[in-house]
């Protein structure tokens, strides 16, 4: 080391640092990382952008215009009843009665507030369990409705509204015992219309197999025999 | 001039010896790393700058070193602005480094230690000379003076780094 460091001349100490300072070589990770992060990550298309804002646009437009837009009624006044009935319907099944009512302890409450009065109501029997009965609103209509529910667990709806020009199409008809309601489906429900003077009166279910039908028309028996409604005012 | 895998492949030729250069100036091997992976990206960024026929080495390693002054004086600015007022050399260069990174290099010889007692510049310019043995007009380049410049800084670091070697020798 001492012959070293007295050999002082710039020569010998350039040759000094070339030779014994530590060559230190790139750890193999940092090559795989510099390739990696120098790696160009593949473009989107040039037409994706335009493409979604245009998307975007039109959706937005869409949106804007959509409540202006006329809506499709059906035309016939039979199949806007059922509808509606129908959705009531589903609405209770799914969240009850909104002001469930038990009979004939709230006919005189239910009477003023659906306009319906009934002077005589079917209030379940052994196969048919009285459920809750509420006034509705349907089709610019006050009505009242009563729900039921049979031993299989199926929902039964019985809805009376006033209904002056509802026509009973015929060609739905069919024959139970004496009477002849239309039986008309409507979005994978069963109902079965028919009028009493100037009410139409709607029976809804989830039964529509042949089988189901038929105990739907043993439930329809019960009702129409036991309840009568009349406009009130 | 070559294409791009090709320039890059060629660029990549001297990793080792920027890794080394980074070293010693950093010291720290994570700042190493990262001033090297910078040192790249910039060179792959602005490959189109290269002129064909010229050192791709010299000039890689000016990026380097320009690199590594942009992020030295970052640090020397946040370091004068330490809340207790003591300048905090443990800043790390590059912000997204990790607070601990591992350390300084060792220092093995009395050679390695003078070395790092010198000024960057002067540090700078027997690492390019002697070490990686560029000439001295690619140093000039590097270090942005004239080769009279370097040569002379090349004779003082000289000087500086055998009064060290001769403090050395005497304890």
């Amino acid at each position: 080391m001492s012959e070293r460091i007295d050999d002082t001349s710039d020569e010998v100490l350039g040759r000094r640092l070339a030779a014994e300072l530590t060559r230190h070589t790139a750890p193999a990770r940092l090559r795989v990382t510099i390739v990696e992060a120098a790696t160009p990550r593949s473009r989107r298309p040039v037409w994706l952008m335009p493409m979604l804002s245009a998307a975007a646009t039109a959706m937005i437009l869409v949106l804007a215009v959509m409540p202006v837009l006329p809506r499709i009624v059906p035309a016939d006044p039979v199949q806007r009843y059922v509808r509606a009935v129908v959705s009531e319907h589903s609405r209770a099944i799914m969240w009850g009665a909104r002001h469930g009512e038990v009979l004939p302890t709230a006919l005189p409450w239910l009477t003023r507030e659906s306009g319906i009065a009934l002077s005589r109501v079917f209030v379940g029997d052994e196969r048919l369990e009285f459920v809750a009965a509420e006034p509705v609103y349907l089709e610019r209509q006050r009505g009242v409705a009563i729900h039921y529910k049979d031993s299989d667990g199926h929902m039964i709806s019985y809805v009376a509204l006033p209904a002056l020009g509802l026509t009973v199409p015929d060609r739905e008809r069919v024959q139970i015992e004496k009477w002849r309601p239309a039986l008309v489906r409507d979005s994978g429900f069963a109902s079965l219309v028919w009028k009493q003077g100037d009410v139409g009166c709607f029976l809804v279910s989830d039964m529509v197999s042949s089988d189901d039908i038929e105990r739907f028309k043993e439930y329809f028996v019960r009702i129409r025999v036991s309840t009568e409604p009349v406009p009130a005012y | 001039m070559p294409d791009g895998g090709d320039f890059r492949q060629q660029a990549l030729a001297h990793l080792d010896a920027l890794y080394n250069f980074a070293l010693y100036l950093c010291r720290k091997p994570a700042e190493a790393d990262d001033l090297v992976q910078e040192t790249y990206l910039r060179a792959f960024r602005f490959e189109a700058r290269f002129q064909p026929g010229t050192h791709l080495r010299a000039w890689l390693f000016q990026i380097l070193r320009n690199t590594f002054l942009t992020f030295y004086r970052v640090r020397e600015r946040e370091a004068a602005v330490a809340e207790d007022g003591v300048p905090d050399w443990d800043v790390p260069m590059f912000h997204d480094a990790p607070e601990e990174t591992g350390g300084v290099m060792d220092t093995h010889t009395d050679l390695e230690r003078a070395l790092h007692r010198l000024p960057e510049d002067f540090r700078t310019v027997l690492l390019l000379a002697e070490v990686e043995g560029l000439p001295l007009e690619e140093v000039a380049r590097v270090m942005v003076c004239p080769v009279g410049t370097v040569k002379s800084r090349i004779f003082r670091a000289k000087e500086r780094l055998r009064a060290l070697l001769r403090d050395y020798e005497k304890k």
